[in-house]
């Protein structure tokens, strides 16, 4: 039993050496990103999953003009569904009448999400779990408006009157269509029979909304899939999430590839510290060996005490990891429990010590292999770099394959990697021979501290390296998160639209004017909207003109698009090609979206025709336009000259911006034009930005702990030369180097370090906001504060630099003597 | 200096002076205080009691960077382990002495003590790409390069091969013949030792003629 007890009693004596403590510390920061970052990642596959079922209305949905047959409902039985039919009624109180899209649903809708309802038209909003039950409905609180309804009043579908109980605020499955904006009537499925919509020749949409365990979902789908009739189609998370993925793929790669260059950055450094434990414990276990100790209980020794010791970290670091996602967790309200399961608390866990084993071990295992003799004599580095660092780099490998989850990623991630490890160092040796070439004439201090930057290269350019990456992340994204957001609403007028008012008819014109001016609102141009599908090109129609694959990709060639006039080029849209017309130009001119143009290779000079709800209108392509979607400006594929739409039936679309205050006051516009649509787009941005300013918080906590990685090599890296620098240092003094002298070598070799990654970071991210400038501003570059980063870096290198070296200064110059 | 049963005595009553153009040998077995005496006469360390004077500075009087000043005017050094520094060329490694005491011309009389020492050649070249000789050579010419008064070589020919310590020890006997320095050397060789002018044996911390 005496050698647990050594253990225990000598388990803790390395975090004394200064070496270990270094270690220990990196270990401890990539435990941290690794579990933080592999627990996260589970709560937002499952979240994202959910989302997209809750926007769906379930894992599955099968959508038809008619109900599923009962060979269809039979596959489903294993799994939970819910029923709902959609269709469009007009509900008609006193002499109003209004459109509404009605949904009948049955328990357990909604399968995920909750329903937010308000008890009175402008009341507190409270959610819930279930649909209306039956006799009762729910309306959308514009209905309420136009119909002049209230909570507690009937109101009749078809043949069936149902008393209004709630305010249909938001339904997780609402869907989000700009033009399907006809208010919901939300009922029981029950109700349906009795209300008569359901007749031979009705237009209804039968949903079936299908949610279970995923391989139960699976084996539905593919049964399903090859029962379908014509009319009938499947939906499911991965068809819906395609369209939204790539931005959260984009996302989770930025992670994945962050956590790895921080596991990588850590890894540096315990392979770096690890070199000094080797050179301690080289000593030891050769006279362990003399004393005859086998080679097991050399390994057990050692190894034993440097697996105890480094415990605690790793498990403070991913204690911190499990912490730091409990706390978002909190902050995003998400409920339930934990989504990772134990695959990856596992693997969270063990991560970091996976790490540790391939950095440090080989190095340990290698100096078992050395024979005694030979380390008690030689006295010196007992260790193959280039193998030990191949075996090192197993690990990173093998966690990049477990973050990234797919080959493709997998490939991707490292490339990046190996592009990164490689060209930017190769970037650096250039500019640093250069300068070691010039610097023979420069002054003798200046030229010291370079030469111990110039003629390590294997050490400082990899150092250079992941300092410069540190800095240009951490830069980038502390500038671009939130900053883009807070530079384009800067670049909005003060008073740009925060509504959308459309379906307008002639006569409402004089009555938004007049409501405009009395709640001090600022209005924007009236453009009519007349609802087109195009059917020619160049005469010719268009399923012969454009190939299957493109119109059934195509969404502008399967549905209605909104056609409309302008006098004058919208603010927001920029030409490309041809001419815009003169202000006495006459009917039959379009300008064409240059996306759409490029899709269904339209020209200037070629024709395009439109089927109305009254005959054709055809135009004559005279620009293309580039069109800045992102304006929050109404915005059209198709602009027509003056004059061109005027046999049509149209209505009117405009934009607004509203000061703040009641919404009683789109109540009352809305009563006066019941048949108008209104859209918050200031709820739209409040949205956006939220989730643009979580995803930059997240990517700047990931930043800072990418430079804290960054650093920390570089405190491994003077801990690994902190001998020969003393002893530089000590040479200096004693061939008459006064001590200041000394001390300038010292900083400025911190100080060029630091410029030099300063600089190239500066240049990084200059590169990259280049791109970023064309993209969104037009070409100007949002140059910003965050640029005197770097600067700033400079600073904490050199002041960290000099904290951890000032032991080598206060080496006594005797030192050299003694050590001959 | 404090030991663990109280003050350990390294140094008991130790008195010699070197002049110029001399060369003295310090002999003694390892753990005898060579280097400890070695270390106080070139103002690297002070002595309990006594002083030392050197070019008729009473080096208790100087702080560390007027000693630092004062070994750079006038002390050179040799050491067993070479000590050049790593980062530097040959060329570099003579010249660094010759700049720390301001010399303009320091690139000039660098490159012309490479020359003296066989290695004109060699002067672009690391310590890492020299032979341990060669090294020793480097040092041997930055030693002489700033003209010292005083010449310290703690086992110049330790780390060496007889035949390479044989041509080392000529050189530096050699030179130190030309220069007229005042040559302070400790070791445990007595045929080196034996090249000297006047030597000493320290024994439990003191000397003998």
């Amino acid at each position: 039993m005496r050698r647990p007890r050594m253990l225990s009693r000598t388990a803790f004596r390395p975090w004394r050496d200064g070496a270990f403590r270094l270690l220990g510390t990196a270990l401890a920061i990539a435990a941290f990103a690794l579990s933080s970052v592999l627990l996260l990642r589970a709560e937002l596959n499952e979240r994202f999953d959910q989302r997209t079922a809750e926007v769906l209305g379930g894992q599955l949905v099968l959508d038809g003009s008619r109900a599923p047959e009962p060979a269809q409902r039979e596959l489903m039985d294993a799994v939970r569904t819910v029923p709902a039919v959609e269709f469009r009624t007009v509900l008609v109180r006193d002499e109003q009448t209004l459109l509404v899209s009605a949904r009948a649903v049955a328990p357990p809708y909604p399968l995920f999400g909750r329903l937010t309802l308000a008890p009175e038209r402008f009341g507190t909003e409270y959610t819930a779990d279930h649909g209306p039950p039956p006799g009762e409905a729910w309306l959308a609180g514009q209905a309420l408006d136009r119909l002049g309804v209230q909570v507690g009043d009937t109101i009749t579908v078809g043949q069936k009157e149902l008393k209004l109980s709630a305010v249909l605020k938001r339904e997780p499955d609402g869907g989000a269509g700009f033009y399907s904006m006809s208010p919901r009537l939300l009922m029981h499925h029950d109700d349906l029979p009795a209300t008569g919509v359901i007749a031979e020749g009705t237009r209804l949409d039968h949903e079936t909304l299908i949610a279970g365990p995923p391989e139960r979902i699976t084996q539905v789908r593919s049964q399903l899939q090859d029962s379908l009739r014509p009319d009938q189609e499947l939906e499911g998370v991965d068809d819906a999430a395609e369209e939204t993925l790539s931005p959260l793929r984009q996302l989770t790669l930025w992670i994945s590839l962050s956590v790895l260059l921080v596991a990588l950055l850590c890894g540096a450094a315990i392979y770096l510290a690890s070199g000094e434990r080797v050179q301690r414990h080289a000593r030891h276990a050769a006279l362990m060996r003399c004393f005859g100790a086998s080679r097991r209980q050399v390994l057990d020794d050692l190894l034993g005490r440097e697996f105890v010791a480094v415990l605690p970290a790793s498990l403070i670091g991913s204690g911190l990891g499990v912490l730091l996602v409990w706390a978002i967790r909190r902050q995003m309200e998400w409920q339930g429990a934990w989504s990772a399961g134990p695959a990856v608390w596992a693997l969270a866990l063990l991560a970091p010590l996976v790490l540790w084993a391939s950095f440090a071990l080989p190095r340990l295992l290698r100096l078992l292999r050395t024979p005694a003799g030979e380390v008690l004599r030689a006295g010196g580095d007992h260790t193959r770099p280039a193998l030990e660092l191949g075996a090192a780099l197993a690990g990173p490998v093998a966690l990049a394959a477990l973050l990234t989850q797919s080959w493709q990623d997998l490939g991707l991630v490292l490339g990046i990697l190996v592009v990164l490890g490689t060209v930017l160092p190769a970037l650096f040796w250039p500019g640093l021979r250069w300068l070691d070439r010039r610097s023979a004439r420069w002054p003798l201090t200046l030229r010291l501290a370079l030469r111990r930057l110039s003629r390590r290269p294997l050490l400082t350019l990899p150092l250079l390296a992941a300092l410069t990456l540190a800095i240009a992340t951490l830069t980038l994204a502390g500038q671009t998160g939130t900053r883009l957001i807070d530079d384009w609403q800067g670049q909005l007028p003060d008073k740009a639209a925060n509504y959308f008012l459309f379906n307008l008819l002639d006569e409402d014109k004089p009555v938004l004017r007049d409501w405009l001016d009395k709640h001090k609102g600022e209005p924007s141009p009236l453009y009519p909207i007349v609802r087109g599908r195009l059917t020619r090109i160049e005469g010719t129609p268009i399923r012969e003109a454009v190939t299957k694959d493109k119109q059934d990709s195509e969404e502008a060639l399967n549905r209605d698009l909104a056609l409309t006039t302008a006098e004058q080029v919208p603010e927001s849209n920029r030409i490309l090609e041809g001419e815009w017309w003169d202000a006495d130009a006459g009917p039959g001119q379009v300008s064409v979206e240059a996306d759409i143009a490029r899709s269904l290779d339209i020209d200037p000079g070629d024709s395009v025709t439109f089927v109305t709800s009254r005959d054709e209108v055809t135009g004559t392509v005279t620009s293309i336009r580039e069109v800045d979607w992102a304006s929050f400006e109404p915005n059209f594929y198709f602009m027509f000259s003056p004059g061109s739409l005027a046999a049509q039936d149209a209505t009117w679309l405009t934009s607004f911006w509203l000061p703040e205050g009641s919404g009683r006051r789109l109540s009352e516009l809305l009563q006066q034009m019941p048949h108008a649509t209104l859209l918050d787009v200031d709820a739209l941005l409040e949205r956006a930005e939220q989730i643009a300013r979580q995803a930059s918080g997240a990517a700047f906590l990931l930043a800072f702990v990418l430079m804290g990685s960054a650093l920390l090599v570089l405190g491994a890296a003077l801990l690994a030369g902190q001998n020969q620098r003393g002893l530089d240092n000590a040479l200096l003094r004693i061939l008459g180097a006064r001590h200041a002298l000394v001390r300038r070598v010292q900083l400025l070799e911190f100080v060029l370090l630091g410029a030099g990654a300063a600089l190239a970071a500066t240049a990084l991210v200059l590169a990259a906001l280049w791109p970023l400038g064309q993209r969104l501003f037009d070409g100007a570059l949002p140059i910003s504060a965050w640029q005197l980063l770097p600067l700033a870096a400079i600073a904490l290198i050199t002041v960290l630099g000099g904290l951890l070296s000032r032991r080598s200064l206060a080496q006594p110059p005797l030192a050299l003597l003694k050590a001959g | 200096m404090p030991g663990p049963e109280g003050d350990l005595t390294l140094l008991d009553d130790v008195s010699l002076d070197v002049h110029a153009g001399e060369s003295a040998a310090i002999l003694g077995p390892s753990g005898s205080g060579k280097s400890t005496l070695l270390g106080l006469l070139a103002g690297l360390d002070r002595p309990t009691t006594g002083h030392v004077r050197l070019q008729d500075q009473n080096l208790n009087e100087l702080d560390e960077d007027e000693l630092a000043a004062l070994r750079g005017r006038w002390c050179g050094f040799v050491f067993q382990s070479f000590h050049l520094v790593h980062d530097l060329t040959a060329l570099e490694n003579v010249m660094l002495p010759l700049e720390l005491k301001g010399d303009p011309a320091a690139r000039e009389t660098a490159t012309q003590w490479l020359g003296r020492v066989g290695l004109h050649q060699r002067r672009s070249h690391f310590p890492n790409q020299l032979s341990g000789g060669e090294q020793q050579r480097v040092a041997l010419a930055r030693a002489f390069a700033v003209e010292p008064a005083l010449l310290f070589a703690d086992e110049p020919t330790g780390s060496l091969d007889h035949a390479n310590g044989r041509h080392v020890s000529e050189l530096l006997f050699e030179l130190n013949r030309d220069e007229g320095t005042a040559l302070v050397l400790v070791s445990h060789d007595e045929e080196l030792a034996g090249r000297c002018d006047r030597r000493w044996r320290l024994e439990e911390g003191r000397l003998h003629a």
